[in-house]
C-alpha cells in the first residue's frame, strides 16, 4: 500500500509531524514501512506560464516557446509535441540541477538560444506520468507564477510504502490509514467537507429502479450523473503514479483515485447499458451463488460485486448519464466463493478480498465531490442502495482480562479511548468491563485478543515492560532431545576425522533416482507442483545430492573431498526415515609435506576406518543393494549387531564419469540403528593371554565373512577375539589363497598352559578344514 | 690433589670421565690406593690423615658429579639437536572437518532453550492441510495463505510450510502445561536470491493455565535469548501480524553490521527483522481442545541467524556443500 503525506494530510494534519516520527509510528502501530521517499526539487525548477509557442524554424519536432517564469520571460526550445496544450509548465531555469546531476545551461538548439527547459516528471525526479512533459493546474494548490514546485507540497511530496499484514483491508486506503494515524499520533481526524452540490437534477428514483434477489451479502449505492468536459487533471495523474496504480481513461482515473482514497469500491457504468423498453435504468442484483452477485441489465451481466466488470459497460467518453456504484461484500463469503470457480478478478479484488469500506455513502459522496471539482457535473438528487442485513458483532471487553494477556495493568478507560479512536462504537460500559461494537471495517476483530491487539500496537509494545514468566520446573528431555544428541555425538565424530557437513535440498531429481535404480515415490503420490526440473521428487538418497555437491568442489578445484550428511529420506510410499551418508571422493587429506605432495587417493580400507570412526564397530559382507552408484566388486553390506542396515561402496566409474569427479567412495547407513542401546559389561580376566596366528589356504572365491561364520559357531571360551591380518595369493596357489588370521586366547580363571592353547587351536584348524575346506599352509 | 681435580675438569666426554671414574674411584683407583696407605701411618697421625682423606674424597666426588652433569645435559643437548625439523612446515596438517553453520546455528539455539527448561520436539515433513495450516486458524481462502506458497502432493498432502504443525501435534498428544521447541526443514515454493525451497526453523511454544502467560514474559524470553545469540544488540518490536497469534510481533535487533547507523544490509534502517512471535491465538487452542489457557509461541529461520551471525552474503550457497565456505568454520 502506497500513500503520500500530502495526501494524508486530507483527513489528518500533519504539518507537524516530521518524516521521522511518521516512519517510528507507522512501524510502532504495525503498519510495516518499506520504504519512504522524500521528494525534492532543485529551487531552480519553478512555475512558468507559456505565452506563446511556435515551431522551430530548422526543426520539425522541436516548439520555441515564450514562457513567463515570474522574474521575467524566457525563451526555450522544447521538443515535446504536448506543449501546445499547455500554459501553466514547469522550468528548470538555468543553473538547476536535476537527478543525474543533469545541469541546465544556456544552450542553443539548431540556432535557436534556450534558457532553460521545460520539464517532464521523470526529470524531476518524480515517477513517470508518461510520454511529454507536465502540464500544471490549479489542482495542485494556487498556480503562481515563478513560484519553485518545491514549496507545493502535493509535488514535492513525501510517498510512503507500507507493508500491511493479510488482515489489516482497512488499511488499504489513505483515509483508513489515516484513521489508524490518528490513533497512533492522538491527532483527531479532520471531517471531511464536500463543497456543496449546485446543480441538482431530478430525484434519481424517478429514473433509475433497482431490483434485488432476497438475502443478497452485498451493500450497493447507486447515484446517476451527468458528466460534460471531460478533462486531465495534473494532481489525480501524479498521486497515481505516485502510489504505482495504473488506471486507463478519464474515468477510470477518477474511480480509482477516489477509490484508493476512500477505500470504498467505487465503479461507473454507461447508464445506457441498463435501459430497458420503458427508458428506465432498471438495474437487477441477482444472486448467482453464495458471495457472487451479478449486477444484470437487459439480462446480460454487466459486472459481479467485488470481483470484475464488463468493459462494455466501462464509461470512456462524455457520457449522457453515468451510473456510480459504491459497493462493499463480505470478504470471507467472496473469497471462498471466488477460489472455487474460475472467474477473471479485476486489480480490485485484491481490496475487495481483504475487506473494502463498508461506508458506501462517504465513497460516493467523495466521488462526486471530485466530479464537481475536476468537470462539468450534474448529479441527479438522492441515490439509491441495498444493504445486505448484518447483525453487529459486538466483543466484550474485560480490561483485567487485557491487562493479563498484555502483562502490564491497562484501565478499561484507556482501552475504550483507544478503541473509539480506531472507530469502534461503546455500547455500554461497567467498572471494568464494556461491551464494545466493532466496525464492520475491521471484520479481523473476533474476541478479546483481537482487542488485545489492538491496544498493544497503539500504546506501543516497547512500552511494555519485559517480565520473565515463572513456571513449575519439570524434567523434558524425551526421545527427540536423545537423539538430537546422537545425532550431535556422530557429526562431532565425522567432523573429527575431517568430514565436513553437507546440507542439501530434500528434493531431487525422479529421473536420476531412476537411472541409478533407487526407489521412487508411487507417482499418485510425488510432489504436485515442484519448482524446478532437478528438485521434482523427495529423495531416496542422500547420495546422489550428496555427488552434486562433490561436483561443485571438484569444479572449484578442491582436490580432498569428504562430506557427510544426515537427512531425512522417502519411500515407495512416501515413507520417512533417516539416513546418515559419508562421500569421500579425491585425495585422502591434504598435500603437504609428510607426503611430499603428494596424496594418496582415498581407498577402502581408509575409507571403511573411517567410517568405523564415526559410526562404531560393524562387520561388512558381501553387497545386496542393487542401486548402481555401487562397484560391484568393492562393495559391502554393513551390519551391526548382525543386522544389515546400510552399504559401503567405491563409486562405479561410469557415475564417476557421469559426474566428472576423481575417485570415490561412499556410503549409507540406516540412523535408526545407530541409537544408542544399553550396554552390559562382561568380566574381562586377570591372566595373561596369547596371540597365535593362523595360515590357512582355502578357495580364492570363499570371503573371509564365510570363514567368520564358520569360527563363529565354535563358542569356544578362551577365544577372545579373531581376525585377518594377511591374505596371499600366487600362481603356486592357483584358484586358492593363503589366509592369516589372528586368535587372541585367554582364560578367565588361570595362566594359560601349552595344552590349553593346543585344545583351542586344535578346534580351530579341524573346524576350518571341515567347513571350509582349509588347509595349513 | 690439584692434577686429580684437573683432570675431572679436562674430561669432555662421558666416556672419557667414565674413564676418569674409575681410575679415580675403582677398586685399583688413586683414592682406593690411598686409603690403602693408611695401615702405614703411625697412630698419633693416623686420624689427622684419615680425615684429609675423607674429605679429598668428598671434594674429589662432587668435583665428578659437577663435571658429570654437564656432559650429560650436553649429550641430551646433542641428542635433541641432531632431531631437529622445521616444525613451522607442518603447520598445514590439521585435518579436521566443520560442521555445517546451519546446523551449528541450530544447535546454540536449542542448547540455550534446553537450558531454559524446554522439551525438544520433532514431526513429520510431509504434513496434511489440517495440521498445517487449518489447525493453525489458517483456514481455507484465507489470504494468508498466500504467504506460504506451498509445495502439493498428488493426493493433497503437502510439505509443511513451517515447525508449527509440530506444536498442534504436540498439544494433541500431551496435556498443558507445555514448554517445547520444534527445530526442523520446512519448505516454500519459492526460489530466488533470498529464497531457497527448503530451509530451517525453530518454533517455541508455552502453554500454561489462563491469565499466566504474557506478552511480557514473551519479550523477556526473546530479548535475553537474541542478546545470547547477537551479543549486545538492542531489541525492538513491532505489531504484526500472523493467524496462529495475537497480539502478533514481528522483532528486530539493531543492526550488527553498522552499530544501527544504517546499511546495506539493514537496508538503511539501522535494524534487523529476525523473528515472530505473539500470543497464541484462542482458535488454535480450540482445534486441539484446550480450554482456559494461555499461552505464547515463537519462530525464526535458522538460515537468517546464520547469516547474520557468520556475515555469510549468499543463501543458496548454504546448500551446495561449497568446501571452501564449510573449512571456514573448523
Amino acid at each position: 500500500m502506497i500513500i503520500t503525506k500530502s495526501w494524508l494530510n486530507e483527513f489528518i494534519d500533519l504539518s507537524a509531524v516530521s518524516n521521522e516520527i511518521l516512519y517510528e509510528t507507522f512501524n510502532s502501530i504495525g503498519l510495516e514501512v518499506d520504504s519512504i521517499n522524500e521528494i525534492r526539487i532543485d529551487k531552480n525548477v519553478v512555475i512558468g506560464k507559456i505565452l506563446s509557442v511556435s515551431k522551430h524554424p530548422d526543426a520539425d519536432k522541436l516548439n520555441v516557446c515564450q514562457i513567463d517564469v515570474g522574474s521575467g520571460t524566457r525563451q526555450i526550445v522544447c521538443g515535446a509535441s504536448n506543449v501546445v496544450d499547455a500554459e501553466y509548465v514547469a522550468v528548470a531555469m538555468i543553473g538547476a540541477v536535476l537527478p543525474g546531476n543533469f545541469e541546465i545551461k544556456h544552450a542553443k538548439l539548431r540556432g535557436v538560444e534556450s534558457e532553460g527547459m521545460v520539464c517532464a516528471s521523470s526529470e524531476l525526479g518524480l515517477p513517470d506520468m508518461g510520454k511529454g512533459i507536465m502540464i500544471l493546474d490549479e489542482s495542485i494548490g494556487t498556480i503562481e507564477v515563478g513560484r519553485t514546485l518545491d514549496s507545493y507540497r502535493t509535488i514535492a511530496d513525501t510517498i510512503i510504502e507500507l507493508e500491511l499484514t493479510a488482515n489489516r483491508g482497512d488499511c488499504l486506503s489513505v483515509y483508513g490509514v489515516a484513521r489508524d494515524l490518528s490513533a497512533g499520533l492522538d491527532i483527531e481526524m479532520k471531517r471531511f467537507e464536500p463543497v456543496k452540490d449546485e446543480k441538482m437534477k431530478i430525484g434519481m428514483a424517478r429514473m433509475v429502479e433497482l431490483h434485488n434477489d432476497k438475502n443478497i451479502e452485498a451493500d450497493l449505492c447507486y447515484k446517476l450523473v451527468i458528466i460534460e468536459n471531460m478533462k486531465k487533471h495534473f494532481l489525480i495523474n501524479l498521486r497515481l503514479a505516485m502510489v504505482a496504480v495504473e488506471a486507463k481513461g478519464y474515468m477510470e482515473d477518477l474511480l480509482a483515485y477516489a477509490t484508493h482514497t476512500t477505500g470504498v469500491i467505487l465503479r461507473g457504468y454507461n447508464s445506457e447499458v441498463f435501459l430497458n423498453t420503458t427508458d428506465k435504468i432498471s438495474i437487477h442484483a441477482k444472486a448467482k451463488k453464495e458471495g457472487i452477485i451479478e449486477l444484470v441489465g437487459n439480462d446480460i451481466s454487466h459486472s459481479m460485486v467485488g470481483i470484475s466488470q464488463d468493459k462494455a459497460s466501462k464509461v470512456y467518453k462524455d457520457s449522457e448519464k453515468i451510473l456510480l456504484e459504491a459497493s462493499y461484500i463480505n470478504p470471507d463469503v467472496l473469497v471462498e466463493a471466488v477460489s472455487q470457480s474460475d472467474f477473471k478478478i479485476d486489480t480490485l479484488y485484491y481490496k475487495t478480498s481483504r475487506g473494502s469500506n463498508p461506508d458506501l455513502e462517504f465513497g460516493l459522496l467523495y466521488l462526486s465531490n471530485l466530479l464537481y471539482q475536476y468537470t462539468d457535473a450534474t448529479c441527479h438528487e438522492g441515490h439509491l442502495s441495498v444493504l445486505a442485513e448484518r447483525e453487529h458483532h459486538t466483543v466484550m471487553v474485560d480490561a483485567k482480562e487485557i491487562s493479563a494477556i498484555i502483562g502490564m495493568d491497562i484501565s478499561l478507560s484507556k482501552i475504550v479511548a483507544i478503541l473509539h479512536k480506531l472507530g469502534f462504537v461503546l455500547n455500554k460500559g461497567a467498572d471494568k468491563v464494556a461491551s464494545v461494537e466493532v466496525p464492520l471495517f475491521r471484520h479481523d476483530i473476533k474476541h478479546i485478543q483481537d482487542i488485545a491487539e489492538e491496544i498493544v500496537r497503539i500504546i506501543g509494545i516497547n512500552n511494555i515492560e519485559a517480565k520473565p514468566f515463572s513456571f513449575e520446573e519439570k524434567p523434558r528431555l524425551n526421545r527427540v532431545s536423545d537423539r538430537y544428541k546422537t545425532k550431535k555425538a556422530f557429526k562431532h565424530a565425522a567432523v573429527g576425522v575431517g568430514y565436513y557437513e553437507n546440507v542439501s535440498y530434500v528434493f531431487s531429481d525422479r529421473k536420476l533416482l531412476e537411472k541409478y535404480h533407487f526407489p521412487v515415490i508411487e507417482e499418485s503420490l510425488d510432489v504436485a507442483n515442484p519448482i524446478a526440473e532437478e528438485l521434482n521428487t523427495l529423495r531416496s538418497t542422500l547420495l546422489i545430492n550428496l555427488l552434486n555437491a562433490v561436483k561443485h568442489n571438484v569444479s572449484y578445484s578442491i582436490k580432498s573431498i569428504p562430506l557427510f550428511e544426515i537427512g531425512s529420506i522417502f519411500g515407495s510410499k512416501r515413507e520417512e526415515s533417516e539416513v546418515i551418508s559419508f562421500v569421500f571422493s579425491g585425495h585422502n587429506g591434504s598435500e603437504n609435506i609428510a607426503n611430499a605432495g603428494k596424496p594418496r587417493e582415498i581407498d577402502f580400507a581408509t575409507f571403511t576406518q573411517k567410517l568405523g570412526a564415526v559410526i562404531g564397530a560393524f562387520e561388512l559382507e558381501p553387497c545386496s543393494y542393487t542401486n548402481t552408484l555401487i562397484h560391484p566388486y568393492q562393495s559391502a553390506n554393513i551390519l551391526i549387531e548382525g543386522k544389515v542396515c546400510g552399504f559401503i561402496s567405491k563409486l562405479h566409474p561410469s557415475v564417476q564419469d557421469d559426474y566428472g569427479i576423481p575417485v570415490t567412495f561412499i556410503a549409507e547407513v540406516d540412523f535408526d540403528t545407530l541409537l544408542p542401546t544399553h550396554i552390559n559389561t562382561t568380566p574381562i580376566s586377570k591372566f595373561q593371554g596369547v596371540y597365535k596366528d593362523l595360515s590357512v589356504v582355502i578357495d580364492k572365491s570363499m570371503g573371509y565373512f564365510e570363514v567368520a561364520k564358520v569360527l563363529n559357531t565354535l563358542k569356544l571360551e578362551m577365544l577372545k577375539d579373531v581376525y585377518p591380518v594377511d591374505i596371499y595369493e600366487d600362481e603356486k596357489l592357483g584358484d586358492k589363497k593363503s589366509l592369516t588370521i589372528r586368535f587372541f586366547i585367554q582364560s578367565m580363571d588361570k595362566t594359560l598352559e601349552e595344552n590349553d592353547i593346543d585344545t583351542v587351536m586344535g578346534h580351530i584348524i579341524s573346524t576350518l578344514e571341515q567347513e571350509c575346506q582349509a588347509t595349513l599352509r | 690433589m690439584k692434577e686429580l681435580e684437573e683432570k675431572i675438569a679436562q674430561a669432555n666426554s662421558l666416556e672419557s670421565l667414565e674413564k676418569v671414574r674409575v681410575n679415580l674411584f675403582g677398586k685399583k683407583g688413586v683414592v682406593a690406593a690411598q686409603f690403602a696407605k693408611m695401615k702405614d701411618v703411625p697412630g698419633p697421625e693416623k686420624r689427622e690423615f684419615a680425615q684429609k682423606l675423607n674429605k679429598d674424597k668428598v671434594a674429589l666426588q662432587s668435583a665428578f658429579d659437577a663435571r658429570y652433569e654437564v656432559l650429560k645435559s650436553e649429550e641430551i643437548e646433542r641428542v635433541l639437536k641432531s632431531e631437529a625439523i622445521d616444525v613451522s612446515l607442518y603447520g598445514t596438517l590439521a585435518q579436521k572437518g566443520a560442521l555445517h553453520p546451519v546446523m551449528e546455528t541450530m544447535d546454540k539455539i536449542i542448547d540455550y532453550f534446553v537450558a531454559l527448561n524446554f522439551a525438544v520436539e520433532s514431526g513429520p515433513m510431509v504434513e496434511d492441510d489440517f495440521h498445517n495450516f487449518e489447525a493453525l486458524n489458517l483456514p481455507k481462502y484465507h489470504p494468508a495463505r498466500d504467504m506460504q506458497d506451498t509445495f502439493y502432493f498428488k493426493d493433497g498432502g503437502l510439505l509443511r510450510t513451517h515447525t508449527s504443525p509440530v506444536q498442534i501435534r504436540t498439544m494433541l498428544e500431551t496435556k498443558p502445561p507445555i514448554r517445547m521447541i520444534a527445530p526442523g526443514t520446512v519448505f516454500r515454493r519459492d526460489f530466488d536470491v533470498t529464497h531457497t525451497p527448503m530451509f530451517h526453523q525453530v518454533e517455541g511454544l508455552v502453554v500454561d493455565a489462563k491469565g499466566k502467560v504474557s506478552f511480557a514474559n514473551l519479550k523477556s524470553i526473546l530479548i535475553d535469548f537474541l542478546q545470547y545469540m547477537f551479543g549486545d544488540v538492542e531489541v525492538r518490536f513491532r505489531p504484526s501480524f500472523f493467524p496462529f497469534t495475537e497480539p502478533s510481533a514481528e522483532v528486530d535487533i539493531s543492526c550488527i553490521f553498522c552499530e544501527a547507523k544504517g546499511c546495506r544490509i539493514c537496508s538503511h534502517t539501522g535494524w534487523l527483522e529476525v523473528l515472530g512471535c505473539g500470543i497464541v491465538d484462542p482458535n488454535v487452542f480450540k482445534s486441539v481442545g484446550y480450554e482456559d489457557v494461555s499461552g505464547y509461541a515463537f519462530g525464526l529461520g535458522v538460515e537468517r541467524f546464520a547469516m547474520l551471525m557468520h556475515k555469510i552474503p549468499d543463501l543458496r550457497s548454504l546448500f551446495e556443500g561449497d568446501i571452501r565456505l564449510l573449512e571456514q568454520f573448523r
